[in-house]
C-alpha cells in the first residue's frame, strides 16, 4: 500500500486531476498511477472520489472524455484538457502557488516568534 | 454554463448510455487494478477481492457521479414515481389494513371539512364586493334616552339616529363614504301575483358606493335617491330573485314592484351572489332609506329627524391611504363634538351621572369585511367548538392508522432489516414508508371530500328552512386547500413512528421475530398501548361534551313555560304590509277568529301581536301608581297585545281581577293585564288589580286601570327567565298590521295545519299566512341551534368511540396474535380459559380506566369551555359523568371480548406450533 504522508484537501483533488492529464490523455485508472507517481507516492486519491471529481469536471466543461484503446487492448474512456481546463489549469496552478507561499512564509514567522 | 446544460441534457437523454460507459469505466478500473495486485505477486481471485474493497462502494460513487451531472433532481422525482407506485401495490396487498385506514381517515377529515365549511361559511368568507378588508362596521354603546329600535343586523348598541348619520357622513373625513341601512319585512306583489313575505333593505344612497358594486342590470341607487324623504319610489331586486320569481328577463326594468302597499319602480339588479351585507338577513329587495316610513307601519316621517329615534345601522368603507386606527382617532372627537354641542342639550330628564354617560360615548369601528350581523357572535363558540371537536376524531383516526401500520410495520421489520444490510439508506426507506402513509392519507382526503358533502346535507336536514337558508349547503371553496393541508399533517403524523420504528435495522432483532419470539419490541408495544389509552381518553372527553349538550337540551325541553303549549296551531297574518287600512285590518282579524272558532275540534281561539317564544320582542317604559321613580330607574316591562281568550287559549292561569272581554274596545276605558313579575318589579304585591299604569316618560298620565293578575311564562325565548308583562287588548290600541293566532284543538294538528291556508284564502287571496305550524314545534325549531350542536356533538362522540373501539380492539387482536404460542403454553400447562380471558380483559381494564381517567380531568376543561352554550348546568352534573363512564366501559368490553375470547379459545397444540 502507498504510504498516506499527506491529506487531500477540498478542491485539491481537482486540481492534481486537471495536473496529472494535462500532460497525456489519461483512463481513470491512469489518472490514480499518475497521481500517485508525480507526488513521489505521497498521495492517495481515494478512489470512490475519483470518478464523481471527473464527472463534475467534465459537467463543468473543463475536460473532455472519448474511448480509446488501453495499454492492454480494452477499451478504455480517455480523459483531455479542454482549452477551457488548460485556461482555469494555469489560474488554479498560480493561485495555489501564491497560496502555498503565503502559508509557507506564514507558518515560518509563526515559529520564529514561538 | 452551456458546456453544464450540454451536459445534463446527455447524460440525461442517453441515460442509459451514461449509466452504461460509467459501468464499463468502473469494470475497467477494478480489472486495471487487479491486473496491477497480481503482477505484485497476489493471486488472482484475491486480487479482485482487494480491488473491490479498496474501491470501495460502487452504488455510492455512481450516486455522486449522477450527483455531479445533475441528474440527482430527475432521478428524485423518478423515485417519486416509484415510491408511489410501490406504495399503491403494498396498499393493495392488505386491503383490509388499507381499507380500515381509509374509512377512518374519510370519516375524520371529511367531518372536518364539513364543519369547517359552515365555519368558513359563516365567520371567514368575505361580503362578495371588490377590497371587502376595507369595510368598517360603526357601533354606538352607551345611554340612548328615546327610542331604540334594533334587529338581526346587530344588537340595539349599533343602531345610530338617522341625522346623526348624515352629521358623520358629512363631516367625516377618513372614509370614502358612510351607508346607513335597516332591514324590513316586505310583502311583494308583481303582475297582479303575491309574491309573499320576503326579507328587503332599506339602504341610504351610500350603501352600494361604498359596497363598490356593479349592478347586473339597469342601475344601483347613489346620492341622488336620499332627496326627498319618502319620494324615491324605486327597488333594486337581487340576482336570484330577479331570476327565480320576477322571470329573469331584461325588460323588468321599469316595471312596478307593489312592497307593503307602495307601487316602486325596479331600477336595477344587484351583481350576482349579491344578499345584502347581513348573514342572517339575506335580502333580495333594496330600497331608498327614505322610503322607511312608507313601508314600515306604526312610523312616522319624523323619524328622519328625530335624534333621540336609534334605527340605522351603519358601515363605511376607509379611504386607501387611512387605518383603522388612523379612522378610529379622526371619528372619535367628531362623534364628541356631535354629542356635546348638538344632541345633549335636546335631551330631557337625564341625571347628571348618564348625561356625563350620554356625552362620553365611544364611537367603535370594527372589521366589516363579512358585513354586520348578529349571527358571527352567536355561532362562533358552536362553531369553533365543533371544529374542535372534529379535530379530536380525527386525531383518533390518525392514531388508528398510526397503529395499524405500527402492527404491519412490526410484520415488515425483517423486510427492512434486509434491505439496510444490502445498503438501501435508511432516508430511502423513511421516504417510502412517509409515501405510504401520505397516499393513504390522500386517498382518505378524497374519500372525505365526499363525506364531507354528506355530512352537510345531513346538517341541513337538521335544521328547519329558515336556518338552512342561511347557507349555502355544499363544500366551500376554501375546504379543499384544508383537506388537502390536513390530509398532509395527517399522512406525516401518523406514518412517522411506525416508519422510523421499522428502519431502526435491528437485523438480529428483527431475524429473532421470524423465528417466532413475541414480536415487537418494548417501545412498540407502549407507543401502541399509549396510542390507545389517548384514544379512549379523547372519546371520553367527546362523550362527556355530548352528554352536557344532551343534558342541557333536556332542561331546555323541561323548562316550565308556563304555557301549555300542546294541542296548539299558530300561524300569523300580516294584512298591514298589503296596504289594509287599520278597520279592514281588525274586520279581517274576527272573521279569521270566528272561522277558526267554527272548525271541528276547536276549543279555544286567541291572537297576539308578539307571538310568543319565537324570538320576538317588545319592550316599553311604564310608570305604576305607588311606584318610586327617578330618573335613571329601571322601568322597563315586555309588552303584548292580545285578544280574548288568550290565558284560556295558552293554558295561562288567572290569579286575580278578570280577562280581556269584547267590551274592551277603544271607546271604552283602557285596561290591562299584568304578570306577578310585573307586580314584583313595581311594587304592586297583591293589589295590582285597580292600579293604574301609563306608558311613557316619567310625567306620563297614569290612565289605564289593571284590571287583571296572571301568572308568569316566558316571553321571547324558552331559555330566559319570566320578564315582568304587561298585556293590553289588541281592539282598544292603534295600527295593529298584523297579529299571530293560536287554535287550541282536540284533534290532530295535521288535519287544522291543512284548513287554515283556504280559509285564509277565501277571506283574502292576497294575503300570505307565515310561520304556520305547530306551536310545540316552532318552539323546538327556535331551539335548532342548540340542537343541531347538540346531535352533531353526539354523533361525533359516537363515531369518536366507534374509532376508539376499533383501535383498541385492533391492538388487542394483534397482542393476542403474538401471544398465541405464549397463552398455548399456559393453557399446556394447566391455565383454564377463564384465566386467560382475563389477563386480556385485564389489559382492556387498565387501558380503559387510564384513558377513562385521562378524558375526565380532560372534560372538566370542556365543561368550563362550553358553560356559555350551556342551559341549567352547574359544572360537571355526576349524570353525565356516568352515563359517560358507563359508555366508555360498554364500548370497550364489547372491543375486548372477542380477543379475549380468542384467547381462551387457543389450542395449546396448534399454538405451539406456531411459527
Amino acid at each position: 500500500m502507498a504510504p498516506k504522508s499527506a491529506e487531500l484537501l477540498p478542491g485539491i483533488l481537482d486540481l492534481l486531476i486537471l495536473k496529472a492529464i494535462s500532460l497525456e490523455r489519461l483512463h481513470g485508472y491512469g489518472v490514480l498511477l499518475r497521481i500517485r507517481q508525480i507526488s513521489g507516492e505521497a498521495l492517495d486519491v481515494p478512489q470512490g472520489s475519483l470518478y464523481p471529481a471527473l464527472n463534475r469536471l467534465e459537467h463543468q466543461g473543463l475536460i473532455e472524455s472519448e474511448w480509446g484503446e488501453s495499454e492492454n487492448r480494452r477499451r478504455a474512456k480517455y480523459y483531455r484538457l479542454t482549452r477551457a481546463g488548460q485556461r482555469r489549469f494555469r489560474e488554479e496552478t498560480a493561485g495555489w502557488e501564491r497560496l502555498a507561499a503565503a502559508m509557507t512564509t506564514a507558518l515560518a514567522a509563526a515559529s520564529d516568534e514561538a | 454554463m452551456l458546456a453544464r446544460v450540454r451536459s445534463f441534457l446527455s447524460a440525461w437523454t442517453r441515460r442509459t448510455h451514461f449509466e452504461d460507459s460509467l459501468d464499463e469505466e468502473v469494470r475497467f478500473h477494478l480489472d486495471a487494478y487487479a491486473e496491477d495486485l497480481v503482477r505484485s505477486g497476489v493471486s488472482r481471485r484475491e486480487a479482485r477481492r482487494r480491488a473491490r474493497i479498496h474501491f470501495g462502494s460502487v452504488e455510492g460513487m455512481k450516486d455522486d457521479c449522477r450527483q455531479a451531472r445533475g441528474l440527482r433532481l430527475a432521478d428524485e422525482l423518478g423515485q417519486f414515481l416509484a415510491n408511489i407506485r410501490l406504495a399503491t401495490r403494498v396498499l393493495i396487498r392488505t386491503p383490509v389494513v388499507t381499507s380500515v385506514a381509509v374509512v377512518s381517515l374519510a370519516l375524520g377529515i371529511g367531518s372536518n371539512a364539513a364543519i369547517f365549511s359552515l365555519y368558513s361559511q359563516f365567520l371567514l368568507r368575505p361580503l362578495p364586493v371588490a377590497e371587502p378588508e376595507r369595510l368598517v362596521n360603526l357601533e354606538a354603546p352607551g345611554p340612548k334616552p328615546g327610542l331604540t329600535s334594533c334587529n338581526g343586523a346587530g344588537g340595539c348598541d349599533e343602531v345610530f339616529s338617522y341625522p346623526m348619520f348624515r352629521d358623520l357622513q358629512r363631516q367625516q373625513t377618513v372614509f370614502t363614504d358612510v351607508a346607513a341601512h335597516v332591514g324590513f319585512v316586505a310583502s311583494v306583489a308583481y303582475q297582479g301575483r303575491t309574491l309573499g313575505l320576503v326579507q328587503g333593505m332599506q339602504v341610504s344612497g351610500s350603501y352600494f358606493p361604498a359596497l363598490g358594486s356593479v349592478p347586473a342590470l339597469g342601475r344601483l341607487f347613489g346620492p341622488e335617491v336620499d332627496e326627498p324623504i319618502g319620494g324615491q319610489p324605486i327597488a333594486v331586486v337581487s340576482h336570484d330573485f330577479w331570476r327565480d320569481d320576477l322571470g329573469g328577463a331584461r325588460d323588468v326594468l321599469g316595471d312596478a314592484l307593489i312592497v307593503n302597499g307602495q307601487p316602486l319602480t325596479i331600477v336595477g339588479v344587484a351583481p350576482a351572489g349579491f344578499r345584502g351585507t347581513t348573514l342572517n338577513m339575506p335580502s333580495v329587495i333594496f330600497v331608498p332609506i327614505t322610503m322607511h316610513a312608507k313601508l314600515v307601519r306604526n312610523v312616522e316621517e319624523g323619524r328622519f329627524e328625530d335624534r333621540r329615534s336609534y334605527w340605522t345601522y351603519l358601515f363605511a368603507r376607509l379611504r386607501p391611504e387611512v387605518t383603522l386606527d388612523q379612522a378610529r382617532a379622526a371619528t372619535a372627537p367628531l362623534y364628541r363634538s356631535i354629542l356635546t354641542e348638538v344632541e345633549a342639550p335636546l335631551q330631557t330628564g337625564m341625571s347628571d351621572q348618564t348625561t356625563a354617560q350620554f356625552v362620553a360615548r365611544a364611537l367603535p369601528i370594527r372589521d366589516g369585511r363579512r358585513g354586520q350581523s348578529q349571527m358571527h357572535d352567536a355561532v362562533n363558540l358552536p362553531l369553533l367548538l365543533l371544529l374542535g371537536v372534529t379535530a379530536v376524531v380525527l386525531l383518533i383516526a390518525c392514531a388508528n392508522i398510526s397503529n395499524l401500520l405500527l402492527a404491519r410495520s412490526t410484520g415488515r421489520a425483517s423486510e427492512m432489516a434486509m434491505r439496510l444490510s444490502l445498503g438501501a439508506s435508511r432516508r430511502h426507506l423513511l421516504t417510502q414508508l412517509l409515501t405510504e402513509s401520505c397516499l393513504l392519507a390522500f386517498i382518505g382526503g378524497a374519500a372525505g371530500l365526499v363525506v364531507a358533502q354528506w355530512t352537510l346535507r345531513f346538517i341541513g336536514a337538521l335544521l328547519p328552512p329558515e336556518g338552512a337558508d342561511l347557507f349555502q349547503w355544499t363544500l366551500d371553496p376554501y375546504a379543499v386547500p384544508f383537506t388537502g393541508a390536513v390530509s398532509l399533517t395527517t399522512g406525516v403524523l401518523f406514518g412517522l413512528f411506525p416508519a422510523f420504528h421499522c428502519t431502526r435495522g435491528l437485523l438480529m432483532e428483527a431475524l429473532k421475530d421470524v423465528a417466532g419470539q413475541p414480536g415487537g419490541t418494548r417501545t412498540a408495544a407502549r407507543f401502541r398501548n399509549g396510542l390507545v389509552v389517548a384514544q379512549l381518553a379523547l372519546a371520553m372527553m367527546l362523550l362527556v361534551a355530548a352528554g352536557l349538550f344532551l343534558q342541557s337540551l333536556t332542561n331546555v325541553t323541561r323548562i316550565d313555560l308556563g304555557i301549555r303549549t300542546n294541542d296548539i296551531v299558530t300561524f300569523r297574518l300580516s294584512p298591514g304590509l298589503n296596504g289594509a287600512t287599520d278597520a279592514q285590518a281588525q274586520a279581517l282579524f274576527e272573521r279569521v277568529q270566528t272561522e277558526l272558532a267554527a272548525q271541528p275540534g276547536v276549543t279555544a281561539v286567541t291572537a297576539a301581536s308578539v307571538a310568543v317564544l319565537t324570538g320576538d320582542n317588545w319592550g316599553v317604559r311604564v310608570m305604576v301608581e305607588g311606584f318610586d321613580a327617578g330618573p335613571d330607574t329601571n322601568r322597563d316591562t315586555r309588552f303584548n297585545r292580545i285578544g280574548t281568550d288568550y290565558f284560556r287559549t295558552l293554558g295561562i292561569p288567572l290569579l286575580g281581577g278578570r280577562t280581556f272581554t269584547a267590551a274592551d274596545v277603544r271607546t271604552a276605558r283602557p285596561v290591562a293585564i299584568v304578570n306577578e313579575a310585573f307586580a314584583r318589579k313595581f311594587s304592586l304585591g297583591h293589589d295590582a288589580v285597580g292600579s293604574y299604569l301609563g306608558r311613557g316618560g316619567l310625567d306620563v298620565e297614569l290612565d289605564t286601570e289593571i284590571v287583571g293578575l296572571v301568572a308568569n311564562t316566558r316571553y321571547s325565548n324558552a331559555k330566559s327567565p319570566a320578564p315582568p308583562i304587561v298585556y293590553v287588548p289588541y281592539r282598544q290600541t292603534e295600527s295593529v298590521g298584523a297579529l299571530t293566532f293560536y287554535a287550541r284543538s282536540t284533534l290532530p294538528p295535521g288535519s287544522l295545519l291543512r284548513t287554515i291556508p283556504p280559509l285564509v284564502a277565501d277571506l283574502d287571496p292576497n294575503l300570505p299566512v307565515t310561520r304556520l305550524s305547530a306551536l310545540t314545534q316552532q318552539i323546538q325549531e327556535r331551539g335548532f341551534a342548540d340542537r343541531t350542536t347538540t346531535v352533531l356533538s353526539a354523533a361525533f362522540a359516537a363515531l369518536a368511540m366507534l374509532l376508539a373501539a376499533v383501535g383498541l380492539y385492533g391492538v388487542l387482536a394483534y397482542t393476542v396474535g403474538q401471544r398465541t404460542r405464549e397463552f398455548g403454553l399456559r393453557m399446556a400447562l394447566g391455565a383454564d380459559a377463564g384465566r386467560l380471558r382475563s389477563v386480556v380483559l385485564g389489559q382492556v381494564g387498565r387501558m380503559t380506566v387510564a384513558g377513562g381517567a385521562i378524558g375526565l380531568v380532560a372534560a372538566f376543561g370542556v365543561g368550563r369551555v362550553t358553560q356559555s352554550l350551556l342551559y341549567g348546568i352547574d359544572g360537571l352534573p355526576p349524570i353525565v359523568i356516568t352515563a359517560a363512564v358507563s359508555a366508555l366501559a360498554a364500548v370497550a368490553l364489547a372491543a375486548g371480548f372477542a380477543p379475549a375470547h380468542r384467547a381462551s379459545r387457543i389450542n395449546p397444540m396448534t399454538a405451539l406450533r406456531h411459527r
